[in-house]
């Protein structure tokens, strides 16, 4: 009985840091109004979400993509037009071009899984440098100049506004809800059976795994993810252009996951709220004099932590000190054999 | 036809850097069992190189070319055995990944924040000169830096098949194990393959910069591009290498006149993916 309390204290405090954590996220902006400042978290909220998409497929499935910024562009893309040429509600052209290009991306990949390693890496490349040279030469996607959105007043039915604070708010929950979702497939069958893949090809299938579905299931989930956050973009930044494809915005994309740490659901986040504020402040203030710095930066901070730390900032924390501190101290975390116990009791009662 | 045949001599010579850096690239892929993504900003740093040479010591780029070739060595050694060679241990093919993928970042946005975005260039005395063939016409630095690719691929090819560091290296990426148990020094055919990748990259690199500007992502096609040649021409093979490279130059020339420019990267792109979908399905099916 002691054990079952011990573990609820545990689950109480775990629920109040993460409450605590989401209520300072959700008073941010109020307390601070700097466009600028907004500005950085909405990109820090994105772009976390779409290094969460490429870790679905890269961290979890081993299938490093490094085409990432076509299945955004394309999502981006499909979303303008609808609302540009039929004049649809912009939420109905969310859903429309995450179907788009989750259908896109399971028939081009459906025969490339024929690839394994370095070969998938180069057909995403190819397939994405594809997609942007498609669009610079058709004059239906309005070749290299792009397709802006209209402007008008304020709306949620249009998602339209001035103010940062609603995108703020819009790309927050975005992202929490991708997070969950991540969370949910890590923790299911379909998860279990992308990391055994990962780990070993031949012997998920030889366990009754077909790798051919789940990776396509992945990088159907994948892309359609990236495809949300193409409209997210479209709707905040107003104006599309093909280089949102080009091949340095795929690697970009991939950064925080690696920074942050592959294996873990939570890496694109850490490795986002890290990175992109350190890179935006490098930008803002010194690329006048040196361009190009921040990504300088980038490249000195992903070599140090694949060459040092080559599990990433979260795999380093949790082997450390301070997260058993933290657990030990904080969060009052039962030994293990408490943890099992409780366990043990919970499975008991459901059996009976 | 005069227009094929012009397409034909661009396409042969700007092929002939294709090869060159797909020999690189096949070798470093070879031996190591990893894709080198900083291949093309390798041949930008051997652009930059060749442009101090010249213009701080007015060296004339093709005397440098040697230089240009010892100092990527170098480099190329130098990031194998402080980088590539540790994390070769984890066995993580996305840490090694996005190891090159990193160099590469740091290479190109270094070039960018040293020389600026601006676009550079050499000429020299002989560069606007021009060779008439009957009804083709060249320009002399192609042609040169066209010669110096053949003796350099037949160079390579002579290295590989009979000197002992040549056979050394096959060996290693035929089998590294097997190599390790008879006596080879893995470690240093790693250092050594990698910079004599890292060397070719730099050759072609500064073979280049008489005919092409010089910036900061000047590589990322050709990068690519190797990468195509080394698929196509098929693993450790030189000639093959150097027949795919030819090939690729001949697509690019030939969909450009046939089709339109606009359309050749999206040809040669979709070209691609297709020769690799077939041949590794080939593959399979043999299994």
């Amino acid at each position: 009985m002691d054990s079952r309390r011990a573990v609820k204290v545990y689950h109480r405090n775990v629920a109040i840091l993460v409450g605590l954590i989401l209520l300072v996220f959700a008073l941010i902006p109020m307390v601070v109004t700097s466009p600028y400042i907004l500005n950085i978290f909405v990109l820090v909220f994105y772009m976390s979400t779409l290094s969460m998409a490429w870790n679905l497929l890269g961290g979890m499935t081993g299938q490093n993509s490094l085409g990432h910024a076509a299945y955004m562009g394309l999502g981006a893309y499909a979303c303008c037009l609808l609302v540009v040429k039929t004049g649809a509600n912009p939420w109905i052209a969310a859903v429309f071009c995450m179907i788009v290009v989750g259908l896109v991306a399971g028939i081009v990949f459906y025969p490339c899984f024929i690839l394994r390693g370095p070969y998938f890496t180069l057909v995403s490349i190819a397939f994405g440098e594809s997609i942007r040279q498609i669009i610079i030469n058709s004059e239906f996607f309005g070749r290299a100049s792009g397709v802006g959105l209209p402007f008008g007043g304020d709306s949620w039915l249009n998602f339209r506004f001035a103010s940062k604070v609603p995108y703020y708010y819009v790309g927050m929950i975005m992202l929490i809800a991708i997070y969950v979702l991540m969370k949910k497939i890590d923790r299911s069958k379909i998860g279990f059976a992308l990391k055994t893949i990962r780990e070993d090809e031949d012997a998920a299938a030889a366990i009754g795994i077909n790798p051919t579905r789940y990776k396509i299931l992945a990088v159907v989930i994948s892309a359609m993810v990236a495809a949300l956050v193409g409209f997210f973009y479209a709707s905040y930044i107003r104006y599309i252009d093909p280089d949102l494809m080009i091949q340095a915005k795929s690697t970009e994309s991939v950064l925080p996951a690696v920074v942050g740490g592959a294996a873990y659901v939570e890496g694109p986040i850490v490795g986002g709220l890290l990175m992109i504020p350190l890179s935006e402040y490098l930008r803002a203030n010194f690329s006048s004099i040196l361009p190009g710095i921040n990504m300088l930066m980038y490249a000195v901070v992903l070599l140090v932590v694949i060459r040092f730390r080559p599990t990433g900032i979260l795999g380093w924390y949790m082997h450390s000190r301070v997260k058993q501190w933290i657990d030990e101290k904080i969060l009052k975390k039962p030994p293990v054999e408490v943890l099992e116990e409780a366990e043990l009791l919970e499975y008991g009662k459901k059996e009976a | 036809m005069d227009m094929f045949l012009q397409a034909c001599v661009n396409g042969l010579l700007m092929g002939g850097f294709y090869s060159l850096m797909g020999m690189g690239q096949n070798i470093i892929f070879g031996v190591m069992k990893i894709v080198n993504f900083c291949h093309g900003e390798m041949l930008m740093v051997g652009m930059y190189l060749t442009f101090i040479l010249y213009t701080v010591f007015g060296i004339d780029p093709y005397l440098a070319v040697p230089i240009v070739a010892v100092v990527m060595f170098c480099l190329g050694a130098v990031i194998q055995h402080t980088l590539i060679t540790p994390s070769l241990g984890t066995k993580s093919f996305t840490n090694l990944l996005f190891l090159t993928v990193g160099l590469g970042l740091l290479l190109s946005n270094g070039a960018l924040v040293i020389f600026g975005s601006d676009y550079r260039s050499i000429r020299t005395a002989y560069s606007q000169t021009y060779i008439h063939l009957g009804p083709v016409t060249m320009a002399l630095p192609r042609l040169i830096s066209f010669g110096v690719l053949v003796v350099i691929t037949i160079a390579l090819f002579v290295f590989l098949k009979y000197t002992t560091v040549g056979k050394q290296i096959r060996a290693v990426s035929q089998n590294s194990v097997g190599a390790e148990v008879v006596g080879i020094e893995v470690k240093k055919i790693y250092i050594l393959t990698y910079g004599l990748g890292v060397a070719l990259a730099g050759i072609a690199g500064g073979l280049l910069t008489q005919f092409y500007t010089i910036f900061p992502t000047a590589g990322a096609s050709f990068g690519f591009r190797a990468l195509i040649v080394v698929v196509v021409g098929g693993l450790g093979s030189i000639p093959g290498a150097f027949l795919a490279g030819i090939f690729l130059g001949l697509l690019e020339t030939m969909s450009a006149l046939f089709i339109s420019p606009s359309y050749s990267d999206l040809i040669v792109f979709t070209t691609f993916i297709i020769i690799l979908v077939f041949r590794q399905t080939i593959i399979a099916r043999r299994k």
